[in-house]
């Protein structure tokens, strides 16, 4: 079974052209004349509703779009389909809602087949570029897809000079085109902090490495949970430690460069030292219960307010302060999120490391070419953009969006002093070769399994592993 | 052409009607599972990345080099294998044991032994999704029921999230099939005619000769499709893997390691259906050269029973 399906998606991608340019194939069509751009005539309720989805002249047909779980975002994304379709009489959106991490394989697969029109391309921006540094690698993934010409390139649309040049340069360009329409960074190098019970116990929020292992003694001596996460999903446990590992390595894209280079291993002095802290979160903070917690599973439970600290990314303020009209409830007690305290050097705990999270892209010979950059366009729409991304807690690629919420409010002053800085992970490329251990920025994740029970063995693994692919 | 034959296909052209019956089958056969198979082995050698446009190149062994001499990767990928075949061990015995023994207790007389008989063979039809859900529920640290169990014992484990999390796999993976072995174990029995017992019990057998004497012997066909099935099975399951533990490195099976090199699952990497083509070549070669080692070992037995 397993050879039938890599053989199908190889030869389905291999196969005839199957054009997807044929405008009478069954993924609708359009007898679009012209497009306007929507945002330069959108209008916006006084709620800041998703009704901004402007009717564009004539546009009928069927547009497939592809997202991600997240249920803010999902919750949003369905409400702002219902008002473009309403705006839009003779248009009907497909919209498939898959797991993130799916999103390389239905991509892959229907790009390649043409069966999508708009799709979420990835999760983590443009990450892990080739750099001049990194010999014998294979490009990412996004890179593979703009290659094969499966993304239309959106540079000239009115609607790509809405978003900071940041965000297009960083987020979705590649060899002077723009492929993907970045819809906000976020920060996973922080963690949500339950303030009332920080209160009732009577410690501060910590801003030190040794401030939070002393907060954690004190939280479970009081009958409290330390930390949270989404165990049972694996991911979350080393994206909560992402933190970590940027306060001890505040140059992310140089810790990468210096693995390469030599300048920098896993099992020198710092490199240690995070092995040791890996596993002190791993082992002693996170709760026991954190193991049969999914992602979306562990906040909830943080909502219950028993917990003192969720490290996650920042994407989970949807659920912890919902929109209004959500049917998520929100968390009944204060709460504020702060960069992980991972380093004995406060300043060095001021950083908010990060990602550009998904990015829209367009499938070249879409059937509905149009139709898919009214879309995009009624979405970049400024007074809708600000909307959404308040919904799903992205910090605004928008320079005109705020967040005006708990999330915004707390790190409204590190992004203020340009605090935001793309994470490790989205630097850091293995060489071919390099074994299983060689990317350290998922150690936690490591203690957490079992797979190690020794910091230095553990440090000197992940060294090794990474040598390996160097040819050391 | 024998006259038996020639009887059997017919004289003239009604000779060919067995043909045409045949071909569509064939055919399907052949479009659906020689074809596709020829084709992975085709795919192996290049660096296809399973993207409509982006050209295919030939790269040779490259991919089977990468996969068992190229740095740390190799030994990762040999670990994969090692643990591939321990899964396949444990599986294949321990649910040919618990199968045989279902079918034993099922095939009494009992009361109740019909439902017994559903019961057993319900996780069958469930699906690796709903079975991993169920035993994610089942197996969740914090006080699910395992959990609950364990505390009453005064135990701990984190379960699919611990080092012990292959082994969970692996009771999971006897509990979705045993029901499957159990039947084909029961078909067995149930064609042993009930003369032979009865005249060995009137001998004075006991019930472990008669098992070992009558029964064991004559479920000789049932014995040998279990094993072999059982084999080619635990050798193949991956997706139990990935429903229940997910991104961890420490319970890969080589069946997974396709699966993510195909299909962008190793994290930030990228799309290498070329390697994965290797890779389940690999797979496909254990799962032949077990599959016909087995194969020559039960029809040694069954040319032994049954002459």
């Amino acid at each position: 079974m397993l050879l039938l399906a890599v053989l199908a998606l190889v030869a389905a991608a291999c196969g005839s052209d199957a054009s997807t340019d044929d405008a009478d194939g069954d993924a609708g069509s359009t007898d679009t004349e012209a497009t306007e751009s929507a945002s330069d005539d959108s209008s916006s309720s006084d709620d800041g509703d998703t009704d901004t989805a402007e009717a564009a002249a004539g546009l009928e047909g069927t547009l497939r779009v592809m997202i991600h779980q997240n249920p803010p975002m999902v919750e949003w994304v369905e409400s702002f389909n219902a008002d473009f379709e309403a705006a839009n009489p003779g248009v009907t959106i497909d919209l498939s809602v898959i797991d993130a991490a799916d999103l390389p394989t239905a991509n892959q697969t229907r790009l390649s087949a043409g069966d999508v029109d708009v799709t979420t391309v990835t999760v983590t921006g443009f990450a892990n570029p080739v750099q001049p540094y990194m010999t014998d690698v294979e490009p990412p993934y996004w890179q593979q897809l703009i290659d094969a010409g499966l993304l239309m390139d959106l540079s000239g649309q009115d609607f790509v000079g809405n978003y900071d040049d940041a965000a297009i340069a960083e987020g979705g360009s590649y060899d002077g085109g723009v492929y993907s329409l970045n819809l906000g960074r976020v920060s996973y190098s922080g963690m949500f902090v339950n303030l009332d019970l920080l209160g009732e116990v009577g410690v501060d929020v910590p801003t030190t490495w040794g401030e939070l292992v002393a907060a954690c003694d004190t939280v479970k001596g009081a009958g409290y949970e330390c930390m949270t996460a989404g165990g049972a999903d694996g991911w979350p446990i080393f994206v909560g430690a992402y933190g970590l590992l940027g306060s001890l390595y505040p140059d992310q894209e140089g810790l990468v460069e210096g693995l390469w280079t030599g300048e920098a291993a896993w099992n020198d002095e710092q490199g240690q030292k995070l092995f040791e802290r890996y596993e002190v979160y791993a082992n002693e903070m996170l709760e026991d219960q954190a193991a049969g917690l999914g992602h979306d599973a562990a906040i909830e439970r943080y909502k219950a307010g028993d917990v003192a600290f969720a490290p996650t990314g920042n994407w989970q303020a949807g659920v912890m302060e919902p929109a209004a009209d959500s049917d998520l409830t929100p968390a009944e007690f204060e709460w504020t999120y702060i960069p992980f305290p991972g380093s004995d050097n406060a300043a060095d705990n001021q950083i908010l490391f990060g990602k550009y999270d998904q990015g829209w892209a367009v499938a070249e010979g879409t059937p509905v070419e149009d139709l898919a950059m009214a879309y995009l366009a009624a979405f970049s729409d400024p007074d809708t953009y600000n909307d959404f991304a308040n919904t799903v807690n992205f910090l605004p690629t928008q320079p005109t969006a705020t967040l005006d919420n708990t999330l915004g409010r707390a790190v409204a002053p590190l992004l203020q002093e340009g605090a935001f800085t793309v994470g490790y992970e989205q630097w850091f490329i293995g060489p071919a070769g390099a074994g299983q251990w060689a990317n350290a920025g998922q150690g936690a994740l490591w203690f957490y399994n079992g797979d190690f029970a020794d910091a230095a063995e553990a440090a000197d693994q992940a060294q090794a592993d990474f040598e390996a692919g160097l040819g050391g | 052409m024998t006259a038996q034959q020639r009887t059997l296909f017919g004289a003239g052209r009604r000779r060919f009607i067995p043909w045409l019956l045949l071909a569509p089958g064939v055919g399907f056969y052949l479009v659906m599972a020689v074809g596709p198979s020829i084709a992975t082995a085709f795919y192996s050698f290049t660096d296809a990345t399973g993207l409509r446009g982006l050209p295919i190149n030939w790269v040779g062994f490259d991919n089977y080099n990468e996969f068992a001499f190229e740095g740390a990767r190799s030994r990762d990928n040999l670990d994969a294998v090692q643990r591939t075949l321990l899964f396949m061990v444990l599986v294949t015995v321990l649910q040919f044991g618990v199968g045989l023994l279902m079918a034993i207790l099922v095939n009494q007389r009992l009361k109740g032994s019909l439902v017994f008989r559903t019961l057993f063979f319900v996780p069958v039809i469930l699906g690796a999704v709903v079975q991993g859900l169920m035993w994610k529920l089942f197996l969740r640290p914090g006080g699910g029921p395992m959990d609950t169990i364990y505390g009453w014992l005064g135990l701990e484990s984190q379960f699919l999230a611990g080092p012990s999390a292959f082994y969970w796999v692996v009771l999971v993976q006897i509990w979705a099939n045993a029901g499957f072995t159990m039947v084909v174990f029961l078909a067995g029995m149930q064609t042993i005619p009930a003369e032979l017992n009865e005249a060995a019990a009137v001998d004075g057998a006991t019930g472990w000769q008669l098992f070992k004497n009558v029964t064991w012997p004559q479920l000789t066909p049932a014995v040998n499709t279990n094993f072999l099935l059982n084999i080619i099975g635990s050798l193949q399951a991956w997706m139990l893997f990935l429903v229940l533990t997910g991104f961890t490195n420490s319970t890969k099976v080589l069946g997974y390691v396709v699966y993510a090199e195909g299909f962008g699952q190793q994290g930030t990497s990228s799309f290498r259906q070329g390697y994965a083509a290797a890779a389940s070549i690999v797979l496909f070669l254990l799962v032949l050269v077990l599959g016909m080692a087995a194969n020559f070992v039960v029809t040694r037995r069954e040319r032994k029973y049954l002459g």
